[in-house]
């Protein structure tokens, strides 16, 4: 009966219960979106970080993995010590640089990454071949574009650019094997990747042994943290950055959203209780003389207080399932938004959807539904049976 | 046949027996407004028998429905003590006391206080839901009310669609829902006009011939005059009966 | 003569360089003024220059910095490229001009003659560097419109219960022969009130919302620069749009009572 008294209740102010509802969803989207920027960040990074396997990055000492230009020079040097460890199964240096493709008058710049196409995990292979040859080169879609080349194609490849005199340190022919997607990649960035030695060598004396970054893959089982502690105690010169101090570097920088999140994930909770109470107190206060007559027929205060709560759950969980969907839309809309950060790698989510986060919300709003009605209803409940019949028969 | 009383009051009726249901002791009910203190009832004293149809009677304000209350367990007395069956209901807690008129006492308002939102079956069904019956049987019994009270055709309808008369006698049919000891009715032609209060009298009458005990309030003097026994009240206590 | 100024030569060289660094950088590492320290280009370097800082200086307020947390120190300039062994180069030139059109003018000169390196606006640069906090804007333009929507619902909600509350009243004005004209009046100056008040409350949270997080982020990212500034212009547009919602709400809910019959309000 609770149910039944509660679902009539509802339909008896069908506009103002839909509007109750629309308020719910829309702080119940928020909400949710909020959570996943919370989490999503911090998680989407971290798949992005471990989706090849690699748990430990070096960089120049002081700087984070292609923050700056900085190189660590003495490439082999660091490759041979960090041989040394068993555990270390594959040791990947990566070089970044900017080429430049010369097509007659045009010349069409990329950012171009030298590495090792048999242990790299920079980039996935869409079509074709990796570039495994010297006189190899594979670009992403931005780069075919741009150049206007297809696979087969022979391009003039250029680097090591000086301003001064306008003349570039090593130009090569390069075969364009293949179609790649930058795993890290900016959204529009024209990239390109050959063999290391290869990038090393069209970049001027100062970068033949030079490298922007290494991905370290340690055995299973290995502790992360202690064979990072391994190699900052024999290589002096490079930052060691494991996964968990990358996310909590990046945790650093993006403080702002998640505090963000946090504050407008508790205001949206906020607004859809405070919604809900304000419904649910006018709608008891205007049925006060109809809960007298309940408990003076002999409803327990229990039930009043069930029927009165259900109306509010209702609500709230009526409007968090259509917010739910609300905010997988509007998630999306802001993470286009916030995905248009220059340089951020494309495949960074801000607002990732777990399944958790979907629960979270609900479970919070549904308690909300529950604690916005147990007030007014308890007060209502428990007014004095016969004074209230009388001031309500009075009105 | 439908069912007006419990089964314990009908095997009395086949012997002949008699009992006490209403037994009130002393009762009195203080109200403090401020630093003023009305005495709206004072040391009433009283017993009514099964089966009794009596009428409260009296000016305003002499404590009529306030005695009703008090008897009705809705209202709890200042002191003295009021049995009902038997079972001092005057210090019951709040859950005892609902839990009591559920089952007891059935009681008509004088603005028939139907749920709007209920079709009138629904309004006759609520109390036996909230006792906890089977949805077949209070169906049944909501039916088989509303046929004796005139209102088989009507059972869909809600309050908005019936009229003043019809509304009371939904309320009185959900009154007898669960089989109570007792009838409480304050004002019940109150709100009606002569014809269809006229109605209400007769149905009342007819509750009373099929055993149900019957405490009315009112100032109609007509009703009052269908009454086995009239109490009369004047300033909180009982002149007469 | 010669002798003395090999000899001067000599001495300048035994003098220890001067640097400046940023505050950050003196208060993490506890120096000061006065200070002599190490420095070279390659970390762990045996060789390194033995430098005296001679100034402290604040950081600037550049939003492209603010999550950056390197620390700055300034150098003469031949320092620098000796010690990096840069030779003669710089990164960039910075130049002031005797306003506007000198600066048009020193552009097109420059460029049209420039080998190796081109010349830009500042302002130009600072809205290529600004992409970054373009995107925050945006995004928190998007926060702001959602939550728009989300208010409008709620006051337009709010609205409705109050108005409900008052349907008896409002009955018994139209029953006495009060027109539906002044019904809605009274209720729309009503939802204007609420909604001035509100703004005026809401502007008043905001201010003190802005200062917090000024304050707050200041300290976080050690930075003097603001991240949140209330101008007569927001203020203006938020309680413009407050009072517009709070009316469009009032009217709506007054509608819906005018046009509901005097008896049916009163529940017959």
């Amino acid at each position: 009966m609770p149910v039944a008294l509660a679902w009539a209740s509802l339909k008896r102010h069908g506009t103002r219960t839909l509007l109750a509802m629309l308020g719910v969803a829309v702080a119940a989207a928020m909400l949710l979106d909020m959570v996943m920027m919370s989490t999503g960040m911090r998680e989407s990074f971290r798949n992005l970080l471990l989706s090849r396997g690699f748990q430990l990055r070096l960089a120049p000492k002081g700087t984070l993995p292609f923050d700056t230009d900085a190189t660590m020079t003495n490439t082999s040097g660091i490759v041979r010590i960090l041989r040394q460890n068993p555990d270390l199964t594959t040791i990947s240096p990566v070089l970044g640089g900017t080429i430049h493709v010369l097509r007659g008058d045009s010349v069409i710049t990329a950012s171009a990454l030298g590495l090792d196409p048999r242990i790299q995990g920079d980039y996935e292979l869409l079509s074709g071949k990796d570039p495994l040859a010297p006189d190899e080169i594979a670009g992403n879609d931005e780069f075919m574009r741009a150049t206007g080349a297809r696979t087969g194609d022979t391009l003039a490849v250029a680097s090591g650019y000086d301003p001064q005199t306008r003349e570039y340190a090593g130009t090569r022919r390069l075969v364009l094997t293949g179609t790649i997607r930058f795993l890290y990649g900016a959204s529009h960035q024209r990239g390109a990747a050959m063999r290391l030695a290869t990038l090393q060598g069209m970049s001027g004396p100062d970068r033949s042994d030079a490298s922007s970054l290494f991905m370290i893959r340690v055995r299973k089982g290995t502790d992360v943290e202690a064979a990072g502690r391994w190699i900052k105690e024999r290589v002096f010169t490079v930052n060691v950055i494991s996964t968990e101090s990358a996310l909590d570097q990046v945790d650093e920088r993006l403080r702002y959203f998640r505090q963000l999140a946090v504050i407008l994930g508790s205001v949206s909770l906020f607004v859809g209780f405070l919604l809900v109470t304000t419904l649910v107190t006018v709608s008891v206060n205007e049925r006060i003389g109809e809960i007298a007559v309940m408990r003076a027929i002999g409803v327990s205060r229990a039930h009043v207080v069930q029927q009165i709560v259900l109306e509010g759950v209702a609500i709230s969980l009526v409007g968090a399932f259509a917010g739910l969907l609300l905010g997988l839309v509007t998630g999306r809309y802001l993470n286009g938004i916030l995905s248009s950060f220059p340089g951020l790698p494309e495949a960074i989510d801000f607002f990732l959807f777990q399944p958790k986060a979907a629960w979270t919300a609900l479970g919070l709003l549904a308690l909300s539904g529950i604690a916005a009605g147990v007030y007014p209803s308890f007060r209502a409940s428990s007014l004095p049976i016969a004074t209230t019949l009388r001031q309500e028969a009075i009105a | 046949m439908t069912t007006i009383r419990s089964a314990d009051a009908r095997s009395r009726d086949e012997v002949g027996e008699r009992a006490t249901v209403v037994e009130a002791r002393g009762l009195t009910r203080d109200y403090s407004f401020g630093k003023e203190v009305v005495h709206a009832l004072c040391g009433v004293t009283f017993e009514i028998m099964d089966g009794d149809y009596v009428a409260i009677v009296g000016p305003s304000g002499c404590g009529k429905s306030t005695l009703l209350n008090l008897l009705g367990a809705i209202d709890r007395p200042t002191r003295g003590s009021v049995a009902i069956n038997g079972t001092d209901v005057a210090q019951m807690s709040d859950r005892e006391a609902t839990s009591f008129r559920l089952r007891n006492i059935g009681f008509v308002f004088q603005r028939f206080y139907l749920m709007p939102t209920l079709s009138a079956r629904e309004n006759v069904e609520l109390p036996m839901a909230e006792a906890g019956k089977s949805r077949t049987d209070r169906g049944a019994r909501a039916k088989e009310l509303l046929a004796y009270v005139g209102l088989a055709a009507r059972e869909r309808h809600r309050p908005s669609e019936l009229s003043g008369g019809e509304q009371q006698r939904v309320a009185i049919a959900r009154a007898l829902a669960n089989r109570p000891a007792i009838l409480l009715a304050d004002e019940p032609t109150g709100e009606l006009d002569a014809r269809t209060g006229a109605e209400i009298i007769g149905l009342f009458g007819r509750l009373n011939r099929d055993g149900t005990t019957l405490i009315v309030v009112t100032h109609d003097e007509e009703l009052a005059s269908t009454a086995k026994r009239k109490i009369h009240m004047r300033d909180g206590v009982i002149v007469d009966g | 003569m010669f002798n003395l100024i090999v000899i001067l030569a000599l001495l300048q060289h035994a003098i220890p360089r001067t640097i400046a660094i940023d505050e950050r950088l003196a208060a993490d590492a506890h120096l000061a003024v006065g200070d002599r320290v190490l420095l070279s280009a390659i970390p762990e370097s045996r060789t390194a220059d033995t430098v005296i800082i001679s100034a402290i200086v604040k950081r600037g307020t550049d939003p492209a910095e603010v999550a950056r947390s390197e620390y700055r120190i300034r150098l003469h300039l031949d320092h620098l490229q000796s010690l990096a062994g840069y030779g003669d180069r710089v990164d960039r030139f910075a130049v002031a001009t005797r306003g506007d059109a000198a600066t048009a003018k020193a552009l097109a000169e420059i460029n049209s003659s420039a080998f190796g390196f081109e010349a830009h606006r500042s302002k130009d640069i600072a809205v290529g560097t600004s992409k970054t906090f373009q995107v925050v804007s945006r995004f928190h333009k998007a926060i702001g419109v959602i939550t728009i929507v989300a208010s409008a619902i709620f006051l337009l909600c709010i609205m409705l219960l109050k108005v409900e509350e008052r349907r008896r009243d409002v009955a018994a004005l139209r029953l006495i022969g009060i027109s539906r004209k002044t019904v809605m009046r009274a209720v729309v100056i009503e939802a204007a009130l609420l909604a001035l008040v509100g703004s005026a409350l809401g502007v008043g949270v905001g201010w003190a919302g802005s200062q917090f997080i000024n304050w707050y982020y200041r300290g976080v990212y050690r930075t003097p620069l603001a991240f949140s500034i209330v101008t007569p212009s927001i203020v203006t547009l938020a309680v413009a749009l407050s009072l517009v919602l709070g009316i469009a709400a009032g009217i709506l809910a007054s509608l819906r009572l005018v046009r509901t019959p005097p008896l049916v309000l009163f529940g017959r």
